[in-house]
This record gives C-alpha cells, structure tokens and sequence, in this order.
C-alpha cells in the first residue's frame, strides 16, 4: 500500500501543487506536463458531471426547485479512476478546489488520507497569511506535514 | 447491478455501435443503489438529440483518461474505468484499437472481462466472422446485424 502523489487543482484548473511521495510509482514527467495534465483533467471532470445516463440534470434541477424545497445533489464528476499500475482519487471541495491522490491499486482508506490532506491545506494553506487564493501553494510547514504523513502510512 | 449504455468506437474515433438499457419511464424501483433521488427520465425527443452528442463526449473522456493513464503509469498501463457518484464508466480497448465502453451503476465491479467477452464472443463471432460485413464500419454498417444485437441484447439482460 503505497501513496504515489498528490496534485492540487485550482477552481480555474490551474495546478497548484504537485509533489510526489513515492520513486518508480508513476512515470517521471515534467512540471510542463503536469500543467497540461491538470487542465486536460479539469476539463475531462467537467465533462464527466454532465454525462449521467439517468437524466438530464438541468431539467431536473428546474422541476424539483420548483416543486418543492428539496434540493438533488449537485452532479459530481469523475471520484475514482483505476488504471492497471494505479488509482486515483479525486476530491473536490465546495469552492471547486480539486485534490488528485495517486495510490497503488491496493490502497484502502484513501478517504480518511484524502480527508487529512484536505485537513492539512486549511490549517498550513488556508490559514497562511502570505498566501495567494489560486496561486502556487509554496508553504513549507504544509510540505514538511504532508511528508511526514504520507511517509508514516507509505511505511505501515 | 443496472446496465446502463454501451457503446463502440473503431480505430477512426467514430461511434459505430450504441445501445442504451435505461430504465422504463415510470418510476424505476431496481436502481436503489443511486440514491434517494431518481431523476426523471428526459423526453424522447431530447435523448434522440443528444444521443449521439453523449457518445462524442463519452468518447472525449476515455481518449483523454486513457492517454492521462499512459502518460502517468507507463506506456504499457490501461485504463479499466471510474466512477462518479451517479455511475460508473468501464473501458476495454483490443489491440486493434477497437474500444467498448459501458455505463453501469456505481456498485458494478470490474467489468473488464464482460467486455472481453463481448469482444471475443459476439464481435469476432458475429461481426468479423460475417463474410457480408465491411472492413471499415461507416455510420455503423455490418455491427447493426440480427445476430449480433440479439446475442449483446440477452447477454447483458442476463447480467442484470
């Protein structure tokens, strides 16, 4: 059970953070390629919310606001992507921040990591004056934290 | 489990074969496992309408799942499926680059070797086996035979 990588994705589908946890789990690709890994994701997820076989979410919306108070839940896109060597988790935030935890296809309990992470950026991210909404996430105490969680259930 | 839609794309990106087992109009009451809430099913003439516009956006997002999964996990690496919280989309591609694609609900598991099947038993049966059928299959000619329907159309109601 290994954790391979994490990305964060902005609300613009811009990438924020990457860092990778683990040698020889996903191939070694450039920051660049990173970049244009994100973008095409945000716009694949954005795809996926739309493509429910069971109905179309807009009509749906309209007639149940309209009828009574209760609200569907909103469309979710893509959540989990399984591949032969890997699995990715994805998380989206209420604000459309999109968290990426790349893992090996054994990997339980990826929520509760996902949800710690999440944790991790509101306290060391969020809470950090210096930061930029949208921008790169450079914070060293959110890197140093993030390491040393993932490294302690990368080595259970 | 529920079955939701199939699809085919040959090695020219086109949509050569679609089929959709959605639920009747009427409530449906077998597709518990998607939450309280079950949308209505949209009319007839809007799924006609985009029928063939979510078969390109389906084709979209496995072509660009399947090269991020290339790309990420080694040239030898494929993409098997995902999930969103209202269905789950499973990918099979032969080497000749010919892809099956299903929608199942959230619940299925792998469906990987459903499709295999698909392929070896109805397709290579039914479709490339058939002396009358085209090469190259434009618009879907030669995969809409008798044979071939019937034998995906008993298979998949056998799975439900």
């Amino acid at each position: 059970m290994t954790i391979f990588a994490l990305i964060i994705i902005n609300k613009a589908g811009g990438l924020i953070y990457h860092r990778t946890f683990h040698e020889g789990g996903l191939q070694k690709i450039s920051t660049n390629d990173y970049l244009v890994l994100a973008g095409t994701f945000h716009g694949v997820h954005a795809i996926t919310a739309r493509l429910n076989p069971l109905g179309n979410h807009n009509t749906n919306r309209l007639s149940s606001s309209s009828s009574a108070g209760i609200r569907p839940d909103p469309p979710s896109g893509l959540e989990v992507l399984e591949s032969e060597n890997f699995r990715m988790q994805c998380f989206t935030t209420m604000t459309g921040i999109k968290f990426l935890l790349f893992s090996d296809t054994t990997q339980t309990n990826v929520d509760i990591i996902m949800r710690r992470v999440y944790e991790m950026y509101t306290d060391y991210v969020m809470k950090n004056p210096f930061y930029q909404l949208e921008m790169p996430v450079r914070c060293d105490l959110f890197d140093r934290k993030l390491l040393s969680y993932i490294r302690e259930m990368n080595s259970r | 489990m529920a079955i939701y839609s199939f699809y085919i794309f040959d090695r020219h990106t086109e949509c050569i074969y679609s089929r959709t087992w959605l639920p009747p109009p009427a409530p449906p009451s077998q597709s518990s496992a998607d939450g309280p809430h079950i949308p209505p099913p949209q009319s007839q003439t809007l799924s006609a309408k985009s029928s063939s516009d979510n078969a390109k956006l389906i084709f979209g997002t496995v072509f660009s799942l399947r090269n991020m999964v290339r790309k990420l996990g080694g040239d030898d690496d494929a993409f098997i499926s995902f999930r969103t919280a209202q269905y789950k989309l499973h990918y099979y591609e032969t080497a000749s680059n010919l892809r099956l694609v299903m929608l199942t609900d959230t619940s299925t598991l792998s469906m990987r070797n459903v499709l295999h099947q698909i392929y070896i038993n109805l397709w290579v049966e039914y479709v490339v086996k058939n002396p009358l059928s085209p090469v190259e299959h434009k618009g879907g000619e030669g995969v809409r035979n008798e044979m071939f329907e019937m034998g995906l159309d008993q298979f998949v109601r056998g799975l439900m």
